[in-house]
């Protein structure tokens, strides 16, 4: 049995057992940390989390008697992973419809749709996700009763406990060749729509009656739950992958002085200096280099180098539906390697997946990034994550060491080689 | 001239050479219709790569070692190999040589980039017309021109086999193709490639016929009608060996063959050993009944596809000399899917069965190595001992075993086909791409050499291709 293997049968965190570690001091000691508030990382440092935060990090952090003490000799630290487009907790089979909250395709709720109510902290697919060292995700709602809005996502905040960091944090909308037809056909009618409906918002008065107002394409509800979006509260997200889309958004961004996040942007590179110019950040899948409809003509394999080198904000999300919710943390790495091999500078690439989200969805405060006072948010790598053969050696998700016993660690238990062979079915076999 | 040799030799593949009179006639028509490939080498030249570390594809690693392609074949690897006159020499000291890797599970050329879902459908991924429709044949729709073509090229890939999609029982054939540019499917068909049947089980043949309130509805509607499927083509390759046996015997004078049936024609391939099947399979249970069906008609399955569940059979999978081509990391979109794990393809390695990581995406149909570099990292986390040279195997020699191609591509031996990747750096790294592919010995792609970078007719000269200024 290798060490490797011991230490992952050792049980770290498992269920109630995590409740007797809360106020646990830990220590990862002599570690490479890439703190993120600086742009090399730290090659034999120390970072001390206590009571959910860090409370120091850096080459020379003494280490607090008592405190639990982890070697970190050529280990890697980060902070943990933020996905920041999935249907984490909304999705539990994609197949399975009834395990499937993230949209509507019909009945009164547009832009009012608002997802947040659907969320289970207790999906396997968040349970995997954490054990992959995905702390923080954006979870958006995939259609609403009135295109183009598909209504209010939630930002999610993993570990033991509640999941639902902030409601209501971020409007989403989508145009393109390939959601047109739900607007009639045309993506004009689609911006025409969302240009609209901002009027509207603007000029609505919350204090009068309920009902649609006369002569509105908009229901009263949809309209009301824009007002935040047009008082510049919270970022329209705009799905967009061609050029003329993404110049589009960042036209609306400037006529109506909301806040505008582009999804999607495999053209983005295209506009590049555009999108800088307006501060517009844009969430891509960076590896995408083949078209698949097309708005997407224009995908490359250096988009997310491009956009980097003309000083756009990037985070990343996986394009893949399997990967999008069902290895929300786990895919991640890879996508971030790719833009790597494809000239985006690798801490450029870490930073996608940590600090810029946490900058882009307001959450720079807490976390994204190991500094004290941050959420202890932290992931122990045996070497470079973006490499497909480094593993997790701990994940800590608010102070708390995270279980490594998911369901499919425990499928893999269960059916792993042994000799001599077991003599009962499988069935016996498992943890207790 | 070799392909319609080639085309007869496949045709009377069942008759012992120098004999008139065949002692297990074949039981069906010559399969005539089929197109013979027109592909043709790129030219090429002598070539010696040099001091790199060398992964054969079947276990072995060579250090700083030299591999020789000549005539299209590799003729020698070694250390300090001599360098024939005229021989192009590439120094490789810290970079990497493996086989051309080959992709057994794509829908390049059919599920055709981008997409259009406007009337015509621009996308031929399945007929899906009835549940069997084993008389199609993929080849028949394949666009040639398909950019993914060219990115798999880029990616390492030599050889990928396209089949139908997985909604109907019996699909049709699949064909395995070159990743070289042509202008035609036959441009770029794998010559003498024997071809394959596509084959489903599992929720989507009933998933999409059930809701549409057609047969079958349930597994065991699926089985039914795999099983009588079976048993009619056991029937016509009967009438046909007794056709034949009264022409042998001379009896025949006058009375007509059996009517030609195009579709039990291709099942016939397969009893008789000519057609290899690829299946589509998920759970466990549907493996295990699959296997049986195979040991009840007698033929074998060369390979279960996606198999997520194989981790659970690998025994079944060993004792049916049957691979099994997966994900390393999918999981979860369907109920069958539900138990995937990541050990999947190590543990069914180690139980002795054959691994294969396949696409089954034109995205990851360039990163196969990363798949296999997935796959091992899981299996050393389950306290398996998977070295380099024993993974790549999963990419090539393991596929090449499956496709009946073991012979000619899948590892770097001498007299083997020259299809050889060198790698920037480890082919398990993400940041390793290829530098150069040779296909049959001739450099088709170079990452440093746009003279030798194919685009395809779709992406030329587009706005959107433009290059930042």
């Amino acid at each position: 049995m290798t060490a490797r293997l011991a230490m992952r049968l050792l049980p770290l965190c498992l269920g109630l057992a995590c409740a007797s570690v809360l106020a646990e001091t830990i220590a990862i000691v002599d570690a490479k940390i890439y703190t993120m508030t600086a742009a090399a990382p730290i090659e034999n440092g120390t970072i001390v989390m206590r009571d959910g935060r860090i409370v120091g990090v850096g080459a020379n952090v003494e280490v607090p008697a008592g405190a639990r003490r982890i070697e970190g000799r050529g280990l890697v630290v980060t902070p943990a992973l933020f996905n920041s487009a999935t249907q984490l907790g909304l999705t539990e089979v994609s197949s399975v419809g009834a395990t499937n909250d993230q949209g509507v395709s019909e009945g009164p709720l547009g832009a009012a749709f608002d997802i947040q109510y659907a969320l289970n902290p207790q999906s396997m697919l968040i349970r995997q996700a954490e054990a992959d060292g995905l702390g923080r995700a954006v979870s958006f709602p995939t259609s609403s009763g009135a295109a183009p809005f598909a209504g209010y996502g939630a930002l999610l905040h993993l570990g033991d406990g509640a999941i639902l960091e902030r409601a209501r944090f971020a409007m989403f909308a989508e145009v393109g060749g390939q959601s047109s037809g739900r607007a009639g056909g045309s993506r004009s009618a689609q911006w025409q729509l969302i240009r609209s409906a901002l009027d509207e918002a603007r000029a609505l008065r919350t204090g009068s009656k309920p009902g649609t107002p006369r002569d509105s394409a908009f229901s009263r509800l949809d309209l009301l739950a824009l007002k935040p979006v047009v008082e510049g509260e919270v970022p329209l997200v705009i799905d967009a992958n061609r050029e003329s889309d993404i110049r589009q958004a960042i036209a609306l961004a400037r006529d109506y002085g909301v806040r505008v996040v582009v999804k999607g942007g495999i053209e983005a590179w295209r506009a590049a200096d555009a999108l800088a110019a307006a501060n517009v950040p844009v969430i891509i899948d960076p590896s995408i280099n083949l078209p698949l409809y097309f708005d997407e003509l224009g995908a490359r394999a250096d988009n997310a180098a491009l956009l980097q080198r003309a000083g756009v904000l990037v985070a990343f999300r996986i394009n893949l539906s399997i990967h999008t919710s069902f290895n929300a943390g786990f895919a991640l790495r890879e996508i971030a390697g790719l833009a790597v091999a494809n000239g985006m500078d690798h801490h450029a690439a870490l930073a996608a997946m940590t600090s810029n989200p946490a900058r882009i969805w307001g959450v720079a405060d807490r976390g994204g990034a190991l500094a004290p006072g941050l959420d202890a948010d932290v992931v122990l790598w045996d070497g470079d994550p973006l490499e497909p053969l480094t593993g997790i050696v701990a994940v800590f998700l608010r102070g708390r060491e995270v279980s490594q016993s998911t369901r499919q660690a425990e499928l893999s238990e269960r059916y792993r080689p042994r000799t001599p062979a077991p003599t009962l079915p499988p069935a016996y076999r498992g943890p207790e | 001239m070799r392909a319609a040799i080639a085309t007869c030799l496949l045709a009377f593949a069942a008759l012992p050479s120098g004999a008139q009179v065949p002692e297990s006639p074949r039981s069906a028509p010559p399969a005539a219709d089929f197109l013979p490939s027109s592909y043709r080498p790129l030219p090429r030249e002598d070539v010696v790569i040099a001091g790199a570390t060398i992964l054969d594809g079947i276990g072995n690693r060579h250090d700083q070692s030299d591999i020789l392609l000549r005539d299209g074949k590799i003729a020698a690897i070694g250390r300090n190999l001599a360098r024939p006159a005229g021989v192009r020499v590439i120094e490789a000291a810290g970079r990497w040589v493996t086989p051309g890797l080959i992709d057994i599970h794509s829908h390049n050329g059919t599920y055709l980039l981008p997409i259009v879902y406007e009337n015509p459908p621009t996308w031929d991924v399945a007929e899906v017309s009835s549940p069997n429709v084993a008389e199609t044949a993929i080849e028949h729709a394949i666009n040639a021109q398909d950019p993914a073509f060219s990115l798999a090229l880029a990616g390492g890939v030599t050889t990928l086999q396209v089949l139908p999609g997985s909604v109907t029982l019996f699909g049709g054939r699949s064909v395995v193709l070159k990743t070289v540019p042509g202008r035609t499917m036959q441009d770029i068909k794998f010559p003498d490639a024997a071809p394959g049947l596509k084959m489903a089980c599992g929720e989507n043949p009933k998933g999409h016929f059930g809701s549409k309130g057609q047969a079958p509805t349930s597994r065991q509607g699926e089985v039914a009608m795999m099983r009588a499927a079976w048993q009619n083509a056991r029937d016509y390759r009967d009438r046909w060996r007794r056709h034949e046996r009264r022409d042998a015997d001379g009896e025949r004078g006058g009375r007509e063959p059996p009517a030609r049936d195009l579709e039990l024609e291709t099942l016939a391939g397969v009893l008789d050993g000519e057609i290899r099947v690829h299946l589509h399979c998920y759970a466990a249970d549907d493996i295990a009944v699959m296997l049986s069906i195979a040991r009840e008609f007698d033929f074998r399955i060369a390979a279960i596809h996606h198999a997520v569940e194989a981790y659970k059979v690998p025994d079944l999978l060993a004792a049916a000399g049957t691979c099994a081509a997966v994900w390393p990391d999918w999981w979860g979109f369907k109920m069958e899917a539900f138990d995937g794990i990541r050990e999947n393809a190590a543990f069914v390695d180690a139980a002795g069965a054959c691994a294969i990581m396949h696409s089954d995406s034109p995205f990851i149909g360039q990163h196969l190595t990363l798949e296999a570099a997935k796959a091992m990292a899981a299996g050393r986390r389950a306290g398996l001992d998977i070295s380099r040279e024993r993974s790549i195997a999963w990419v090539t020699s393991n596929p090449a075993r499956a496709l009946g191609l073991d012979d000619r591509i899948g590892r770097l031996a001498t007299g083997f086909n020259a299809d050889v990747v060198l790698w920037s750096g480890d082919p398990f790294s993400v940041y390793s791409k290829p530098d150069q592919v040779y296909v049959d010995g001739a450099l088709a792609y170079d990452r440093n050499d746009r003279q030798r970078q194919p685009v395809p007719d779709l992406l030329l000269g587009h706005p959107a291709r433009e290059a930042v200024r």
